[in-house]
């Protein structure tokens, strides 16, 4: 271990995370959430619906209705928690690292430093097509979860830091 | 060179039919059997066995076979493999050609197995492992053993070894060996809690069977007009449940010792210049070599008892290998100053400059709050109940208290410029994680909005195995850890296997 200096550094004097200047994803992608949350609720509602028609029991019936209420008030409350936490959905790119930080109730503020990364994918649903998003894969090592996806990045920005991370990718071997 | 060319394709040794013959037939046995027996459970009781003479039965078992048979003599022909200019090629498959290609620069580790067919017949098979994915298979069935020996030593001469040690370790010399009697007090002092559990629940989905089964044979009667006591029904439902319980913990106990005697039977480690060579297994034998460069975390683990028995095992981690793999990286029934010299080839100097960093107390109220809250639900129940029921709590809210204060006294941390040390455990186990820095794959910071009011965050680094807690401390200082991990990883800019 004599192959390198290894001089005191100043804690202080370290590249801060903290100072970061955090984008915001594109405002539009809050529709696709709103989208999908509305859709999966409709769904389990829909065929709870079928089942309570096809059971010919009152007992059914009237369960229907409590599990409707149940099932829209657990619905207002994802889209009022999404809400909130749409804001802290944020990323940045320094010159060695990605960060990406996201969640409300648990605030997860992943970075990944660039000669980590293994492969990196764009890719685009149906609805973030038709809104021009797209969604930011960078994958590390391993199955740990020290993945990222950046949702809901304009589709100008993504393909922008898609070429610049594979340029580094490429340089770096 | 060896005396091994492995420059052309071939094929492996012509036993190899008998081991594809056997293991195919192995596999299909075992995934058919309950259709199997349920098939003639209902032809029989059809009675319509007057038609299946035992001449006809014989017929079909052959026809099976033969088709089984033909099948690996085709397998076996179209099984070729070979290395050239530092590649692993291996050809396969019968109708589904398939051919794959390995850098050796790129393997993980070599194993050599050994299952009870492979060892009537004297042979080994031979895998190998990419971090690339853990589906891919490549598994040469059979090779002899001084065939496979210079194959992995061929395949794994390329990588290169990253860490030097001292000149005194002497090659190829057992350095520990586990007897029989270290590895019966390991069985005897697992956590049973663990398997003891396993088995309750699947016991709790049976109860009623067994309930019922019991009932048949009459048992309580007999035993309750021993005691003759008024208030059978009663008599019956406590001896019943501590029958079972009793049952159930010297089963639990039993099935775990007789797991640690198979999986680690003839435990041999041997310490080489770039890591560890490791073989075991009754059954299975396997043998694999561990190279400093390829682990990604590594565990000391112990328990009250072994502590006090002086024993510990270090279990090593290594990118993509799944969790029956990853077994196999186990050492169990180390002494205190083996796994200190362990610990020292592969994490130098460490424990001696290890300074114990707390986290905050917050990790003992959270588990507090969150047992207590459980144990409140679960209560809710005996609120219709009788209410002697509720004395049930006090043992187990002594049992939560003094986990929650283990969990903080045995949790700390350590950083310095190579190394990440995080201690953990509960009332009975304790761990030591180890980790380079230089494997760290991604760093975040999480802050749940509990830990926001007190200014607390954890920090998550997570590798290509396992993640990596450091659990509830100062946002400041979780900051200054983060920024401090990726400043090593990107300035340094090592390789991480």
């Amino acid at each position: 271990m004599t192959l390198f200096s290894n001089t005191q550094i100043e804690i202080t004097e370290l590249p801060k995370s903290e100072d970061l200047n955090l984008h915001l994803i594109s405002p539009k992608y809050f529709r696709i959430i709103l989208f999908n949350t509305t859709l999966l609720h409709t769904v389990v509602i829909a065929s709870f619906l079928t089942f309570s028609l096809l059971v010919d029991e009152p007992e059914v019936k009237t369960a229907f209705w409590y599990f409707l209420v149940v099932a829209c008030v657990l619905c207002a409350i994802s889209v009022l928690f999404y809400a909130i936490g749409f804001k802290k959905r944020k990323y940045a790119m320094r010159e060695k690292d990605i960060t990406y930080s996201h969640g409300y109730l648990l605030n997860k503020t992943v970075t990944l430093p660039y000669n980590r990364i293994q492969h990196i994918e764009i890719a685009r649903s149906f609805l973030a097509r038709k809104l021009g998003l797209s969604t930011l894969k960078i994958y590390s090592a391993g199955q740990s979860g020290g993945d990222l996806a950046i949702k809901g990045l304009p589709v100008d920005v993504a393909e922008t830091q898609y070429a610049f991370l594979t340029k580094i990718i490429n340089e770096r071997s | 060179m060896s005396a091994h060319n492995f420059e052309t394709p071939t094929r492996q040794s012509a036993k190899g039919i008998v081991v594809i013959f056997g293991v195919s037939l192995y596999r299909i046995l075992k995934a058919t059997i309950i259709i199997f027996a349920a098939l003639v459970y209902k032809f029989i009781s059809s009675g319509k066995t007057a038609y299946l003479t035992s001449t006809k039965f014989i017929l079909i078992t052959l026809g099976v076979l033969l088709l089984f048979l033909v099948i690996a003599i085709l397998r076996y022909l179209n099984f070729k493999f070979y290395v050239s200019s530092d590649y692993f090629f291996l050809q396969k498959g019968i109708f589904n050609k398939e051919e794959i290609s390995v850098s050796t620069s790129k393997i993980q580790n070599v194993y050599i197995k050994q299952n009870v067919l492979q060892q009537i017949i004297n042979v080994v098979s031979l895998s190998i492992e990419t971090a690339g994915d853990d589906k891919t298979e490549i598994e040469i069935s059979a090779l002899s053993k001084s065939k496979a020996e210079a194959l992995k030593t061929l395949l794994l001469k390329v990588a290169k070894p990253e860490t030097f040690i001292d000149g005194e370790i002497v090659e190829d010399a057992v350095y520990f060996k586990a007897s029989i009697k270290k590895l019966f007090l390991e069985g005897v002092s697992e956590n049973h809690f663990k398997s003891f559990a396993l088995i309750f629940a699947f016991i709790i989905s049976i109860y009623n069977d067994i309930k019922a089964f019991v009932n048949q044979l009459e048992l309580t009667s007999a035993f309750g007009s021993w005691f003759q006591l008024d208030e059978e029904s009663l008599m019956t439902f406590i001896l019943f449940n501590v029958t079972i319980v009793v049952v159930l913990i010297i089963m639990s106990f039993f099935l775990s010792l007789i797991r640690m005697l198979i999986q680690n039977f003839n435990l041999t480690v041997k310490r080489k210049s770039e890591g560890l060579e490791i073989s075991k297994g009754l059954l299975n034998k396997i043998n694999l070599s561990l190279s400093a460069s390829r682990i990604q975390n590594t565990t000391r683990t112990t328990n009250r008892l072994k502590q006090a028995l002086g024993l510990y095992k270090l279990s090593f981690t290594q990118a993509m290998a799944n969790k029956k793999q990853q077994l196999n990286f186990n050492i169990v029934g180390l002494g205190k100053t083996q796994i200190n010299e362990l610990l020292e080839q592969f994490y130098p100097k460490a424990e001696e400059r290890l300074i114990k960093h707390k986290p905050n107390k917050y990790l003992m109220y959270r588990l507090l709050s969150v047992s207590i809250l459980t144990l409140l639900l679960l209560n809710m129940p005996l609120y219709f109940g009788p209410r002697s029921l509720l004395f049930l709590n006090i043992p187990i809210v002594m049992l939560v208290v003094a986990s929650a204060i283990f969990a903080y006294k045995k949790a700390y941390y350590y950083l310095d410029s190579n190394y990440i040390i995080v201690g953990s455990g509960k009332l009975i186990d304790t761990h030591t994680n180890f980790l380079e820095i230089k494997k760290v794959q991604a760093v975040s910071l999480n802050q749940s909005i509990f830990q926001k009011t007190r200014g607390l965050a954890s920090v998550v680094i997570y590798t290509a195995s396992k993640p990596l807690t450091i659990p509830h401390v100062e946002l400041t200082t979780a900051l200054t850890i983060k920024n401090y991990l990726l400043f090593k990883v990107e300035s340094e800019n090592k390789d991480w296997m």
